[in-house]
Formats: C-alpha cells, sequence, structure tokens
C-alpha cells in the first residue's frame, strides 16, 4: 500500500512541479510574487475544456495548442501590466496580481458558471497494472512523463541557451547583467511567458484528472507556493524536488489521515518552512529577503 | 475667541452625519448597506493597524474575523454565554494566534509574510469545515433569534447600525490615537526602513507584535459583531480567502497612511458591492470582478489610496488625521 501511495505521489508532484517551475522562474527572474498563478492553470483549463467540447480535440493534443497561446497571453500581460510591477512598491506588487487573479476567477465565473466541468476520455479512466498489485492511473503516468520531459528541457535550455544563459545572469544579479549588455526587458517578458506557458501545459495535463471550476486556481496557487518556497526561490531541480515531496505528503496525508485535512498538513509544512528554512532546499540564502 | 464649534476637528462632523444616518434613515435595504459599511469600516480599520502603518500585508484576517465569530458563537449556542463576553474572549484568542504568528513569521517580509498569513487563514478554515462535531462543519450554525440586550440580538435594525457605528467610531479612535503617537510613528519608521528604526533603539519585534495582536483583537470583535448581525456562520462566509482579500483591499483603496482612509474605503466600496450583487445578481461574480480592476487601477496608479488624491485631501473633512490636532505634524511617510 504505502508503495502504492508514495508512488502516486510522486506522479502528482510531476504536474505540481511544472506549475513551480513556472512561479519559481518568474520570481527569481522578476522578483515578483505571482499570486495569478494558480488562475493561469485555471484559464489553462478551461481552454484544453473548450477545445475538447467544441473541437473534439483531446487534452493531450490541446498541449500543442494551449501552451503556445498561454505563452502569447503571458508575452501580453506582462506588456500591459507585469512590467510595471518591476522595483515598485510592496503594495503594488503584491496586489496587482491579487486583483488580477481576483478578475480571472470571477470572470471565469460569469462566462462558465461555477459547475465542475470534466473531460471525459476513454484514456481518463484506464490504470496499467505495473506489477505486485500496484496500479498506476494511464493519465497520471502520461503527465508524469511529459512533465518530466518538460522540466529537462528547461533545465537544458537554461543551462545551454543564450537566452537561458541570461535568464540566469540575471537571477544571479541584475545590474551586472544589464551592464553586460543583457536586454533585460526582453527577458522579463520571456520569462513570465515562459512561466506562463507551463501552467497552460500543466493544465493540459490536469484535464484528465482534474475537474475544472472558477476557484481551483487557489488550490493550486498556494501549493505550488509550498513547493516554490520549499525547493528554494528560483531553483529548478529544487521546484522538481519540492513538487514530488509534496505530491507524496498529499496521498499520504489524505490516505492515512483524511482527505479533508491533507491541505492542512503541506500549509503547515509551509509556515515552518518559512520559519526555520525561508531558503528552501537550494536557495540562495537571503533571496526571500528580496 | 474663535467660535467653539469651529474647534472641534471636522473628522467628527463627518462621523456625526453617519451617526444621524444610522438613527434616522428607515427600510431594510439601506440600513443593510449602512450597518455593513460601518461594520466593513471598522475591520479595515482594525487591519490598517498592521497593514498599513507597520506594513505587514495580511490576508489572513478572516482567520482572525472567523475565531472572533466562532468563539462567541459556540460559547452563546453551547453554554448561553453572552456574545459581549465571548466577544472579548475571541479577541483575546486571535490576538494570542497573532503573537504566535508574529513571533514564528517576525523574518519574513513582504510577499512572504502575506503568504504565511494565507496560509494561517487556510489552516483555521480546514479547521472550521473538519472539525464537523464543533463547528458544524460546512452546514453552519445559526444564532437562535431571541432578541434582548444580553443576547446581542435586536429587533430593530436601527440598533444594529448604531451599535455598527458605535464600533466603527471606537477602531477609528485607536487607530488614529496610534498614528499620532510614539507607537504610530515607530511604526511607520519601522515600515519605511526597519534596519534604520532598529538602529536608533525601535524595538522592531516588540512593535510588529504589538501591531499585529491589537489588529487581531479588533478584527475578532468585529467578527462577533458581524456574526450576531447575520446571524449565522459558516466557513464559506466568514473564513474565505476572499473575506481576507476584502478586507485588505478596503484599506487600500482608502488609503493606508490616515485613519480615516480605511473608513473611506469601506463607504466607496461596500455600498457598490451590495448593489451590484443585489442588482446584478442574474451576473454571477461581476461585483468581484470590478472589485478585481478597481483594486489593481488603485494600487498601480493611486497606490496610496484615495484619500490622498488632492481632491479628497483639500476636503477639509479629510485634510485633518488625528485624534491629537497638531498643524506642525506632517505624515513622515
Amino acid at each position: 500500500m504505502i508503495t502504492q501511495l508514495i508512488l502516486g505521489g510522486i506522479l502528482l508532484g510531476g504536474v505540481y512541479a511544472l506549475m513551480a517551475i513556472g512561479l519559481t522562474l518568474i520570481f527569481g527572474v522578476m522578483r515578483i510574487v505571482n499570486f495569478a498563478h494558480g488562475e493561469f492553470v485555471m484559464c489553462g483549463m478551461y481552454i484544453a475544456f473548450f477545445l475538447y467540447s467544441t473541437l473534439q480535440i483531446g487534452p493531450y493534443y490541446a498541449i500543442l495548442i494551449v501552451t503556445p497561446l498561454m505563452f502569447a497571453i503571458g508575452w501580453l500581460l506582462n506588456e500591459i501590466l507585469i512590467k510595471r510591477l518591476i522595483g515598485a512598491e510592496h503594495v503594488t506588487q503584491i496586489f496587482v496580481t491579487v486583483g488580477l487573479s481576483m478578475m480571472l476567477t470571477s470572470g471565469a465565473l460569469m462566462i462558465f458558471s461555477g459547475n465542475f466541468l470534466r473531460v471525459q476520455t476513454p484514456m481518463t479512466t484506464k490504470a496499467l497494472d505495473i506489477g505486485g498489485g500496484i496500479l498506476v492511473g494511464l493519465p497520471q503516468l502520461i503527465a508524469f512523463v511529459i512533465s518530466m520531459i518538460v522540466s529537462a528541457f528547461m533545465f537544458v535550455f537554461l543551462k545551454r541557451t543564450m537566452i537561458g544563459k541570461a535568464i540566469r545572469a540575471t537571477t544571479q544579479n541584475r545590474m551586472s547583467s544589464t551592464l553586460m549588455g543583457v536586454d533585460i526587458k526582453k527577458v522579463y517578458a520571456f520569462t513570465f511567458a515562459i512561466g506562463t506557458a507551463l501552467t497552460g501545459l500543466s493544465a493540459a495535463l490536469l484535464m484528465p484528472m482534474y475537474p475544472v471550476f472558477p476557484t481551483i486556481g487557489v488550490n493550486f496557487v498556494l501549493m505550488t507556493f509550498v513547493v516554490v518556497v520549499m525547493g528554494g526561490l528560483g531553483s529548478i531541480p529544487g521546484a522538481l524536488l519540492g513538487g514530488l515531496i509534496i505530491g507524496v505528503i498529499e496521498t499520504i496525508s489524505a490516505y492515512y489521515i483524511d482527505p479533508g485535512w491533507k491541505q492542512a498538513v503541506y500549509f503547515s509544512v509551509f509556515i515552518l518552512l518559512l520559519v526555520f528554512r525561508p531558503q528552501g532546499f537550494f536557495g540562495q540564502i537571503g533571496a526571500e529577503e528580496l | 475667541m474663535k467660535n467653539k464649534l469651529l474647534d472641534i476637528p471636522k473628522t467628527y462632523y463627518f462621523f456625526g452625519i453617519l451617526f444621524l444616518l444610522a438613527v434616522f434613515v428607515q427600510g431594510d435595504f439601506i440600513l443593510d448597506i449602512i450597518t455593513m459599511t460601518f461594520i466593513w469600516a471598522a475591520l479595515a480599520s482594525a487591519w490598517n493597524i498592521s497593514g498599513g502603518y507597520a506594513g505587514q500585508f495580511s490576508l489572513g484576517h478572516a482567520g482572525f474575523l472567523g475565531v472572533g465569530a466562532y468563539t462567541s458563537t459556540l460559547l452563546y449556542i453551547n453554554f448561553e454565554v453572552s456574545p459581549w463576553f465571548g466577544m472579548i474572549l475571541g479577541g483575546i484568542i486571535a490576538a494570542l494566534f497573532a503573537l504566535l504568528i508574529g513571533v514564528l513569521c517576525f523574518r519574513l517580509k513582504g510577499p512572504f509574510y502575506t503568504l504565511a498569513t494565507i496560509a494561517f487563514a487556510e489552516l483555521v478554515f480546514i479547521s472550521s469545515t473538519q472539525l464537523r462535531d464543533i463547528t458544524n462543519g460546512s452546514m453552519g450554525l445559526q444564532i437562535p433569534f431571541e432578541t434582548g440586550f444580553i443576547n446581542f440580538v435586536f429587533e430593530d435594525a436601527n440598533t444594529y447600525a448604531i451599535l455598527s457605528f458605535i464600533l466603527m467610531f471606537v477602531v477609528f479612535l485607536i487607530s488614529s490615537y496610534i498614528k499620532n503617537s510614539k507607537i504610530g510613528y515607530y511604526l511607520i519608521a519601522m515600515r519605511e526602513d526597519p534596519d534604520a528604526a532598529s538602529s536608533l533603539g525601535i524595538n522592531i519585534k516588540f512593535l510588529k507584535l504589538f501591531a499585529t495582536s491589537l489588529s487581531a483583537f479588533l478584527t475578532a470583535i468585529c467578527g462577533t459583531f458581524l456574526v450576531q448581525y447575520i446571524l449565522f456562520i459558516e466557513p464559506a462566509n466568514f473564513l474565505m480567502l476572499s473575506i481576507s482579500i476584502k478586507i485588505a483591499m478596503i484599506a487600500i483603496v482608502g488609503g493606508m497612511n490616515l485613519p480615516i482612509g480605511p473608513v473611506l474605503g469601506a463607504i466607496l466600496l461596500t455600498p457598490l458591492e451590495l448593489l451590484l450583487r443585489g442588482y446584478t445578481s442574474e451576473i454571477a461574480g461581476l461585483h468581484l470582478f470590478i472589485f478585481g480592476l478597481i483594486l489593481l487601477l488603485v494600487v498601480l496608479v493611486q497606490p496610496k489610496g484615495l484619500a490622498e488624491i488632492s481632491w479628497f485631501k483639500n476636503k477639509k473633512v479629510l485634510r485633518w488625521n488625528g485624534v491629537k490636532q497638531n498643524e506642525t505634524k506632517r505624515d513622515i511617510a
């Protein structure tokens, strides 16, 4: 049983890690805490649902549409709104994205009403027996594999490409990278768009597993913050590890304690982390001080 | 000799008008708007003590609100304790929670403090839905309609309006007293530059704890007022994150640096919300959309809040910013 739970948790955690990588990138580069990150996932899920219900495009094919679309939305939002927040006062930095998340949630409520919408494909209920009586849901497995491939791709992208290097340089020192000729505005726009595109990708991967409803974003945003703080702000390996750990904590506490309490467990972990190790596993010390 | 009446600060006239509204206005809907406006003004003023002056942007005040409301309600329903007494006890419990959070999150700044307070409020929310034996879970608790002063239940809607006016006025007085006292200056100094404030001998830890616990105490008291007014409590209408956001939003939109700011914010936003909810009920979520837009625009364009727009500043009512009227004192922030 415990193997089954841990495996389930890891598979779930893969998708969490993907969302968290987006958030941690945005934070690391722009020093902006994006409270609307979960609402972006919600938007992505609605787009995936819309594509399925009108054009019969399955969620896995929808990845190819949702991800670029969310990239464009992220770029646009950065141009209109987010770039004004860099270096702004705390109150502006926090409450602009809080206001944005209110608008997205209520906008979804106005368009789609509060019903739970889900995508039912033949694949959603399929489970594989991987030996020893351990069952693995097919959507979970696909989501995990794709998440891991994309995370590895992101890691290589940041290490090897020129824009990736510019992003990492900006994370380390904004001033020096400007002096070295990094076009910092482009880096910001690109980072925010990538972070948003990753929420679109995770949304499409989540769609076969979860129903979508307007307030689903809150659950994701808080969970993602727990992951990001756990892994260390701005660290991709940290987000990956944090995501897997939170996934495992979630399935185990849901089984042994009570599904209703599972969030309480990771919020407690979160508060303890903020108190005792605010820099997380791989974070730079002092990064949380902004 | 000046006329005695002119010596009374203009703000008292402003509050005098509000009091007359609470006493003389008739009609259920409009009295509901007035009462709710006063309660939200009190809540936002309480938030402002830690959020505005000390710069600790809490999005967990719904937790304190719920703690206060649940404490007095549970004591009243189960042990027949008067809500007036339960209110004080609820306030003390909320203040203790705030002390705990303050000690744990002392080092956290900016968005991280905000995140920790959200996590705290979510813990209270989850506990209240899960401890069904005590709180009746998401079904909520009904307060019996037995009128009387001891029971804090009244037949007459004007009584509620007057009581909530008193609540608002008391919280406002506390808030403006703090703003103009030494503690207020310390708090603002700490918000602007904690290291410099600390090096000048200000005890930052004590100040933060003081501001958050006082704010939590007052918020919990507002919680009891709110639950005694609507006579029903469930986690969804007291403890949701959206409630925390609304409390903070009223203070921010109104203006965090002036004691009158949160009151102004409530007067602008609460009637707007109730009217939108009343007249556009077929479009669920419209009022939240508009609120999100207002919040976003205000913090982008006028992060100091509407009370500091020059048009409002020129109105004499708002130029006065404290109990101790002192022309030479200028807002140092």
